[in-house]
């Protein structure tokens, strides 16, 4: 349905996007994950035809965007991540004139419009300017907007920004109900647990390369069992490090240390509950301060954790 | 066709929204409007003063009493006589620096005295309207009346100054005073005139019929209005912008034309809403004839689109709000200034009133006025309808590529 090849974007020097390739099936949820700046919305709006990707090749529905722009547009649906909404034109009139953008016509156009409202649970204000809904009902709308036209794919880019848990769950469930319709929908966020729960693929990128790529059970297994530990606190550098080097000859044979400063250290191991007090006691005889400890169980954020060896998000 | 409707009709639904800014287009013009044509007739504004350049070829006594019968009593008030050659005279009625040029010809005193014919030569000057027709009107008089005038006319031409002194020397007071001279003549010319004193005024003949003043300020005033809501409607594209609209149209497959001629034709129908308005109470307030609102009205609506298409493309090609609406106020108060919309063309300096018809609003103005002041339904020419055509396309092309080239995408 939506295929990327090779994509590139270039600002000057800056390579906002870098050479991604990826593939979304029909009735599938990509997901593109990273943190601020990674080029997310860059790729996205090089798929939308907003931007012009510097090279690079990508087809929607079959549709090569750059030669066969308006049939590759038609099968897209857009909803970008600021809201685009006539704030001053009804609910139901801004899902009429997008449809209508879209080639849609009469009672076709009607009734589709009348389903949209419902499903983005607006019925009940459909003649209501939107400058008087809350930020979730805009964000509802919005969605609304990118999906009258009845889209092959969809492009939703962090739509759950700036959303309260209430609108966020029902937004859920529009983009998994136009999954289950069968639509391709390419989904950023820096949110894991977004991912985790909405993704049937995901592509991991930062920097504008993509660093990982797979199902969400291909990623996990891709990390292991392993714990991520983080601590705070005061890690004098060389014998820091010494006391890692003699923990693992001690017997922790996969304990890692991803990132190291002074004021803190990330590690990573299995079942790491059962090994804070041998870690804790070696540390401080190395001169070690730990005033915080953080230990997490491995999920899709550790994963970017190892794989970049910084957070999501700061 | 149906993106251009849909796309004309959410724009419509949307301004309808804030209707204050619609009515603040039409209030403030009129109010200005009013206000200048208050000031333009007032004691402290511009006077009609007018200069009667005399050219006195034949230098007889009668000829003098002619030249001097101008500048006598309450006419000498309101008309400056000054003597001048005949080449010196028609120099400056050329360059409309007076409001008449009268040459007597030699002879004319002999033919006086014999009543034989003899013709005088009067040249008003097309640029003014009152005091020309008053100089006009005098002139006939004298030339029926010889220099009994200034005595058989005074309470009519006291009419006229008093008037003057309120500041409202109008279009019905001359005309009052013609047709109050005109019976004294009709009156009287059998008993106390020679039957035999013929004179003929020639070239040119009163080459525009006096243009009442309140035709003069309808146009500016129309034009004010159209002026203010074309460049507040152009705005729009901004506020589309900041809402993200303009994006999503670039997503969609549809053209952008549609989207910007549908755009074009809420914002015609708006400013035609709003000039028609002020025409309305125009054709009534003057009572110009009916049958020359529908053309004045196309005219208004078809301007107002090339007006607006031309405002939005300044917008588009700024690089901010902020900097589309300062580059568009600097060009718009002086644009109204010098196209008549503060003071009507006609009141203008003669080189200033033509640079002024050259100015997109002038030039709309100018033909609006035609439209109402000559006779017919439709007055304005099929290649100025053309222009304004090609106007209004090629601001939207300006704007299309625009919105293509990154106004939609950032
Ligand atoms: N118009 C532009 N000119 C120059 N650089 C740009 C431009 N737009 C984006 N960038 C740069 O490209 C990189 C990718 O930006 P992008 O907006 O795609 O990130 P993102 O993954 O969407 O981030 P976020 O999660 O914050 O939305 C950033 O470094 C950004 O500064
Ligand atoms: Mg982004």
């Amino acid at each position: 349905m939506l295929v990327v090849e090779n994509l590139i974007k270039q600002y000057g020097d800056l390579m906002a996007v870098d050479n991604i390739s990826f593939e979304a099936s029909q009735g599938t949820v990509f997901g593109l994950l990273g943190p601020n700046g990674a080029g997310k919305s860059t790729a996205i709006n090089c798929i939308s035809g907003l931007l012009k990707a510097t090279s690079g090749r990508i087809r929607v529905a079959g549709f090569d965007v750059q030669k066969e722009g308006k049939k590759a547009r038609k099968s897209l649906g857009v909803v970008p991540q600021e809201l685009a909404l006539y704030e001053d034109l009804p609910a139901i009139d801004n899902l009429r004139f997008w449809g209508k953008a879209y080639g849609m016509r009469g009672a076709e156009l009607q009734s589709r419009v009348q389903d949209v409202l419902a499903h983005i649970g607006l019925g009940d204000r459909a003649g209501d300017l939107p400058k008087t809904f809350s930020g979730g009902m805009k964000r509802r709308l919005n969605f609304g907007c990118g999906i009258v036209h009845r889209p092959a794919v969809m492009l939703l880019d962090e739509p759950t920004v700036g959303v309260d848990p209430q609108s966020r769950e029902r937004l859920f469930e529009m983009v998994e109900a136009e999954r289950n319709n069968g639509t391709c929908v390419l989904y950023t966020t820096h949110y894991m647990e977004e991912a985790e729960r909405l993704c049937d693929s995901v592509a991991i990128i930062d920097h504008g390369k993509l660093i990982s790529q797979g199902t969400v059970a291909e990623l996990r297994a891709q990390l292991g069992a392993r714990d991520v530990l983080q601590l705070s606190g005061e890690f004098p550098q060389a014998s820091t490090e010494l006391a890692v080097k003699n923990l693992v000859e001690s017997g922790l044979s996969d304990l890692e240390m991803i990132s190291q400063e002074e004021t803190s250290i990330t590690l990573t191991l299995t079942s790491g509950s059962q090994h804070l007090p041998a870690i804790f006691s070696t540390l401080s005889d190395a001169g070690g301060k730990v005033s915080e400890t953080n230990l997490r169980s491995p999920n899709l954020e550790t994963l970017f954790l190892l794989l970049t060896g910084k957070e999501l998000r700061e | 066709m149906d993106f251009t409707l849909s796309s004309m009709k959410k724009d419509l639904l949307r301004w309808m929204q804030d209707p204050t800014g619609i009515l603040l287009w039409i209030v403030l013009p009129l109010m200005i409007g009013g206000m200048t044509a208050l000031l333009f007739g007032g004691g402290g504004g511009v006077k009609p003063h007018g200069v009667l350049l005399i050219a006195d070829q034949d230098d007889s006594l009668i000829s003098g009493l002619v030249a001097g019968a101008f500048s006598q009593g309450e006419l000498g008030e309101l008309i400056s006589v000054e003597k001048v050659s005949v080449d010196a005279g028609t120099e400056r009625i050329n360059n409309g620096e007076a409001s008449g040029f009268l040459i007597i010809p030699s002879g004319f005193g002999a033919a006086f005295f014999e009543s034989t014919p003899v013709t005088l030569t009067l040249r008003t000057n097309p640029a003014q309207t009152i005091l020309p027709g008053i100089i006009t009107d005098v002139t006939e008089i004298l030339l029926d009346a010889g220099f009994y005038a200034e005595q058989l006319f005074g309470p009519e031409i006291r009419a006229v100054r008093t008037a003057d002194k309120k500041g409202a020397v109008d279009e019905v007071l001359v005309s009052s005073v013609a047709v109050a001279v005109q019976q004294k003549i009709d009156s009287a010319a059998t008993r106390i005139f020679p039957p035999a004193l013929d004179v003929v005024i020639v070239e040119p003949p009163p080459t525009e019929p006096a243009v009442p003043l309140g035709f003069l300020f309808l146009p500016g005033v129309i034009l004010m209005g159209m002026m203010f809501a074309a460049n507040g409607l152009a705005g729009d594209y901004w506020t589309e912008r900041e809402l993200g609209a303009l994006r999503r149209i670039v997503f969609a497959p549809s053209r952008l034309m549609p989207f910007l001629v549908g755009k074009a034709l809420a914002a015609g129908l708006v400013i035609a809403t709003i000039g028609g308005l002020t025409l309305f109470v125009g054709f009534l307030y003057l009572g110009i004839a009916w049958h020359k609102l529908p053309a004045s009205l196309l005219w208004v609506a078809v301007s107002g689109i090339a007006l607006f298409a031309w405002f939005g493309a300044l917008q588009m090609s700024s690089s901010s709000r902020r900097a589309g609406n300062l580059v568009t106020s600097m060009l718009l108060f002086p644009l109204l200034m010098i196209g008549g919309s503060f003071f009507p063309l006609a009141s203008l300096p003669n080189w200033m009133a033509a640079f002024g018809r050259r100015t997109p609003n002038g030039f709309i103005a100018d033909q609006l006025s035609s439209q109402i002041t000559t006779a017919g339904a439709w007055s304005i020419g099929a290649q100025n309808w053309l222009i304004v055509l090609a106007v209004a396309a090629s601001g939207l092309l300006v704007c299309a590529w625009r919105l293509q080239s990154g106004f939609a995408r950032s």
